[in-house]
This record gives structure tokens, sequence and C-alpha cells, in this order.
């Protein structure tokens, strides 16, 4: 799986509740509040863990975790 | 995992608690009666290199690594008996100085920490409003910008050191489409047109600590006062708790250690029944819990500055940390009254207002229950 597949993945389990949902890479995770602000920490704690990169506090702004493509640009930035 | 301590560490906390025990303990009992903020302290703490532990030297600060600076707040509540002036102390470190040292720009930094570190200047943050407290976020004071200012409104409260602070990190809203993520933090001064502080909130413990209220009506903060960029509210927020959860807790576990040691003395004199209270189970077995919570305690705090100075996270470690040493500290001061019977109760000993004084730390900086909702959604639950 690449990277994109990788967080679609775990943002469907994680967080999305309502199995019939779909998630494309546009899809603004914040706005629609998939994300919370305790989901932000899990998916954090999963990037670092799953890409091998490091997330400071000063990289949790929404321009990074907008939607798939700007989590995956961000984790692409930091390999 | 290494906690092995250095000398130099051991020497910072040794300095701390010696100055605390003989500069900030002066007509404690009176000053709680009358909730007096200990000016005299302050000026003299501030002249003690804490404030700028955490930063570097190039802002006024020391550098010194996470496990010293928990250490060195430990002595601080070991040899400090006003509570109320330790929690205007890591207000103004944790929830002012540290978002500024890690999300300010190079300008923000240059103006402000060198002061904040001299105590020049005091500092806190705002971020509960009547009607947003454990839902942290659901704040509704906004800012919008507009002709090179953002214009807050709204209202803020239980905001510590609000009644003496020269600048305060305010959270509002810039997005309100964008729920967490549509916070901002600002940097707003004592003074700003639009900014109304109130008098000091009466309070159970802590009384020591100012507490007030803020309105910002049309409040004009110029926009270089942004904090970091337009939605890095939520993790200025987060990354000031996760300071806040070790390095503050680090002080309440140096008073339960103080707590702990006057128990053993008074159990070991006190006699009732023709011997030393100490040698009845009863006794000596809250003794023996009051050290079992400070040793896991420490234990868990500096498995926090541990996993920090390794780069890594301590989200549930942090969680785990507020939620027991508080709890911790609320039961420690109840059993130090039990052990002193009656003496314990009275006003003129210190136990009463360490338990009036404690019970504050179950419900600031995320309550035992926001904190038990932290840990069990890293679970996965």
């Amino acid at each position: 799986m690449n990277v994109h597949e990788v967080l679609e993945k775990f943002i469907l389990k994680e967080f999305v509740v309502d199995s019939d949902t779909n998630i494309t890479a546009d899809t603004d995770l914040l706005m629609q509040g998939i994300i919370d602000s305790m989901g932000i920490i899990k998916l954090v704690n999963f990037m670092e863990e799953e890409f091998g990169i490091k997330v400071g506090d000063i990289d949790m702004v929404p321009e990074n975790f907008q939607n798939i493509n700007s989590l995956a640009e961000f984790i692409k930035s930091r390999q | 995992m290494d906690f092995a301590l250095d000398q130099t560490q051991i020497a910072f906390k040794n300095m701390i608690i010696k100055f605390a025990q003989k500069e900030l303990n002066a007509n404690m009992q009176e000053r709680d009666r009358k909730a007096e903020f200990n000016w005299n302290g302050w000026k003299k703490i501030s002249q003690q290199s804490i404030f700028g532990l955490p930063v570097s030297e190039e802002y006024g600060g020391v550098g010194a690594d996470i496990i010293t600076t928990i250490l060195t707040m430990e002595g601080l509540g070991y040899g400090c008996e006003d509570n109320g002036l330790i929690f205007a102390i890591n207000s103004h470190m944790w929830s002012c100085i540290i978002p500024i040292m890690e999300f300010a720009s190079e300008e923000q930094k240059k103006k402000y920490l060198p002061k904040l570190c001299k105590g020049e200047l005091i500092g806190g943050h705002a971020m509960t409003e009547p009607d947003s407290g454990s839902d942290a976020f659901s704040i509704r004071t906004t800012a919008v910008k507009k002709d090179g200012k953002y214009i807050l409104n709204g209202e803020k409260t239980f905001i510590t050191n609000a009644p003496i602070a020269d600048l305060l990190i305010v959270f509002a809203v810039t997005d309100k489409n964008s729920g967490f993520a549509g916070i901002s933090g600002f940097i707003v001064e004592k003074g700003t047109p639009g900014l109304t502080i109130s008098k000091d909130m009466e309070k159970m413990g802590l009384k020591t600590g100012p507490l007030g209220y803020l309105v910002f009506d049309n409040c004009e903060v110029p926009e270089e006062n942004l904090l970091g960029r337009e939605g890095a509210g939520a993790a200025i927020f987060n990354s000031e708790m996760e300071w806040e959860r070790s390095c503050l807790f680090a002080c309440h576990v140096g008073v339960m250690e103080r707590l702990m040691e006057q128990s053993i003395h008074y159990a070991k004199h006190r006699e009732q029944f023709g011997k030393p209270i100490a040698k009845y189970q009863s006794v000596s077995h809250k003794i023996a819990d009051m050290k079992v919570k400070i040793e896991l305690s420490k234990l868990i705090l500096y498995k926090i500055g541990w996993l920090k100075m390794q780069g890594k996270k301590g989200n549930i470690e942090t969680a785990i940390a507020k939620l027991f040493v508080s709890e911790a500290f609320v039961q420690t001061a109840m059993d130090a009254i039990q052990i002193h019977g009656a003496n314990g109760y009275m006003a003129e000993y210190p136990f009463e207002r360490m338990l009036r004084d404690s019970i504050a730390s179950t419900i600031y900086s995320g309550s035992s229950q926001i904190q038990k909702n932290i840990i069990a959604s890293l679970l996965g639950l």
C-alpha cells in the first residue's frame, strides 16, 4: 500500500463510525469533524510509528492535517 | 529507561529547597487568610533562574533539560508552603513561557522571553470560558482579522494570574467551520483597548494564587501578536498541557513528600495508649500508602522526562501522571490530617490548607475524568 492508502485505511478504521462513509484524498478531515482534537494525537502517534517520522507540536496545524493529500505531502517532506 | 540523577540535577533541587524554605514561607497563614499574592516571594524567586529553566540561554533562560526542570519543581513544592504562589509560577511558566518558546516568531521571543524569564513580566493563558471547560475546544471567543488587527470578542473565566498578568496567551476562534483546528492563539498585553480584567475570584484553596475573569469587547490585538499560525491554537494548548501535567504536578509530589515526612515525625512522637501512634498499623499503613504514591508519582514523571529527552511523545503517560498525582495529592493531604487528628484539622497547622489547595489539582489541567477519557481513547476505546 502507498502512503495515501495506509492513511485512508487508518482513518476509516479509527475515526469513521458509519461504515458507509467514504473518504477521498481531498475530503476535509477537520471541517467534516472526522478528526477531532483527540483524534489528531492518535493520528500523529500512528504517523510517527508507521512512517518513522517526527511530528513536532508546531507541525500540528490545519494545513498539514486538512486531508489525506496534505498528510501525505507532510509525511513525504519528513522522510 | 535510565532515571539516574546526576549531581548537578540533585544540587539544583537542593538549592531550590533551601531557598524556598528560607524565602517563600513567611506569614503563610495570614496571607492565605487574606488571599494575598506573595509579591515579595515572586521578586525573590525571579532572581533564582527558575522561570527560564527550559528556555535556551539565547532568550535569557537556563537551557536545563526536562528532568532537571521536573526535579527543580519537585524541590519547589517540597520547600514552598505557598501553593498559590506555586500555582502562579507554574501558570507563568507552562502556559505562557513555553508556548512563546515553542511557537512564537523570533521577534516575539526576543521581545517577551527575557523579561518573562526574569519575572519582570507575569504571564498566563486564557482558554476556559463560561460555557467551555472540559470540552476545551468548544470556545466561543472570536478573533476576526481586520485592517492589520484581530478584533477579539468574548469572555474567559477561571484564568490563573489574570489579575496580576502583564500578558496572556488568549485562545479564540478564527475559523468557526473547522472546529478545534479553527482556534488560534494570541499574545494579549495588559492594557490592550477592549480588554477588561476582573479582580481576584474567591475560592476554596490556592487562595494566594490570583484567578480572574476576562472580557474582550472589540479588543484590538495587533496582527503581529498572533502566536504561531492561524489554526495552531489546539497544538499550542496541547503542547503547554503536556508541560503543565508533568512539571506542575512535580511540585505536588514535593508537597506530598513534605506531608509524609511531617506525618512520620508526628506519628513517632505522638503517644496514645502508651506508645507512639506510628506503632499502630492503622497509622503506619497510611504513611506506607503515602510513600507508595510518592514513589510511583516520581517514576511516571521521570518517565515523561526521559521520553521527552529521547524526542518521543508521552501522551498516555502524561494523562496517567496527571490523573495519578492529583488523586494521590488529595489522598495524601487527607491522610496527613487524619494522622494529625484534631491538630490536623486546625488552621494553626498547614494540613487543612494543603487539603483545600490539593482538591483543585483533580480539576485544573483537565479533570480526572478527562484524563481517563484520554487514556481510554489512546487505548483505542
